[in-house]
């Protein structure tokens, strides 16, 4: 129950900021969509409804996406711009190992490498990323996961495991 | 060096353009509206009851045109659904896919596009967009799925051909209806003020133009998807009279 009315309420606040409006009209059909995306989507897009409630995990999400957005994203556009400048580049793939289980969770790791300039994830596979990397400084993957995504695996791992 | 040269040239390039263009090319700004985009940006609210005039003129003033187009553009897909038409039944080989991050991406990605979708056609009489715009986008949300999960994914949610088809044409029934109803009370094909209400209890419903944009909406979505299902089905299913 609890997801539907979660999924519900993320369409619900989509549609609202996309429309851009408070009007009674705009509401009432929101709320006509959300339920019925939440009604089709939510036992596709929620497994553990339990992890839903959990404040803590909220409270991890809201902390990392600020510190994501800002210290994380700067440090990263920063050290690209210098490198362009400088053309300090040593393009490679690496592989990187994930430890982190649970589909979102990877698939924050996976959008947070890649969202950071520098680092792209190219592949998947059997527990291991495929990162390619402005940069290559090791082609040890326990050490290159140290470098890459050892902080990015950490809030995953709070968030959603 | 050379890397200097080029960036110093890029830039050279950049400038001279940004100033030459300007004297070369004049771009006339319009001074005057015409007199029938002065009609238009005036009476539209008056006539039509939509504050969207490209809305009014597509749904209203020229409603009879697009009535046509929306049976052309039904007719363009019935040809290709015919064309297309495969009967037997798809072997159901295990969903390969994309990764499981891809899909799991996909999953968010495919109830967001849906619900802009669903805010383009329920605002079409209100700010730009409308019916075609926002079934086109939904139609995407189901065309990710076919090259992310596979097509078996969709038609074992019971997401097929027939189905949407039947959507399809329950929904431009409707459409057609909506444009003949007028014509019940002796008034002319597609007319919307005088026969269907503008505002109801303070909102603007716009007459006909919600309900054209709202059935549009469904019969694009339900038709793009059959046409992206059918185009998904592997040529060689085609060969020979069984199952290939």
């Amino acid at each position: 129950m609890i997801k539907y009315i979660v999924v519900g309420l993320l369409v619900f606040l989509v549609y609202m900021v996309f429309v851009g409006s408070l009007s009674l009209y705009t509401v009432l059909t929101g709320l006509l969509v959300s339920f019925i995306l939440s009604a089709v989507s939510a036992k596709y897009l929620v497994v553990d409804e339990k992890k839903l409630l959990d404040a803590g995990r909220l409270l991890y999400m809201v902390y990392y996406f600020f510190k994501y957005i800002t210290i994380i994203e700067i440090k990263a556009h920063m050290d690209v711009v210098k490198r362009i400048i400088n053309m300090d580049i040593n393009p490679g793939i690496v592989k990187v190992p994930v430890n982190v289980k649970s589909r979102y969770a990877r698939l924050l790791v996976m959008g947070s490498i890649t969202n950071t300039p520098g680092t792209v994830v190219v592949d998947e596979r059997n527990d291991y990323f495929y990162v390619n990397w402005i940069s290559v400084t090791t082609k040890e993957p326990v050490k290159a996961r140290k470098e890459i995504s050892e902080e990015f695996e950490y809030y995953a791992y709070k968030i959603f495991e | 060096m050379k890397r200097v040269i080029v960036l110093v040239v890029l830039v050279l390039i950049a400038v001279v353009s940004s100033v030459i263009t300007p004297l070369v090319i004049s771009i006339e700004v319009p001074r005057y509206l015409k007199d029938l985009s002065r009609y238009y940006i005036i009476n539209t609210i008056k006539d039509t009851a939509s504050p969207e005039a490209v809305a009014a003129i597509v749904w209203d003033y020229r409603g009879l045109d697009t009535v046509y187009e929306t049976l052309v553009l039904y007719l363009a897909i019935v040809g290709g659904l015919t064309i297309f038409m495969y009967t037997g039944e798809l072997a159901r080989k295990t969903p390969v896919g994309l990764t499981l991050l891809s899909r799991t991406a996909t999953k968010i990605i495919t109830v967001l596009i849906s619900t802009v979708s669903a805010a383009i056609a329920f605002h079409g009489h209100l700010t730009p967009g409308g019916g075609f715009p926002g079934g086109s986008a939904l139609a995407v949300a189901t065309m990710l799925i076919i090259p992310v999960f596979s097509i078996n994914t969709l038609l074992e949610k019971g997401v097929t051909s027939t189905k949407l088809v039947a959507i399809r044409g329950v929904s431009l029934t409707g459409l057609g209806l909506v444009a003949l109803l007028p014509v019940i009370r002796g008034l002319e094909i597609v007319t919307n003020q005088r026969f269907y209400p503008g505002y109801l209890d303070g909102f603007i419903l716009s007459g006909s133009i919600s309900l054209y944009n709202l059935l549009e909406f469904l019969a694009v979505a339900s038709g793009f998807t059959a046409v992206a299902l059918y185009l998904s089905i592997p040529e060689e299913y085609y060969k020979g009279g069984d199952n290939a």
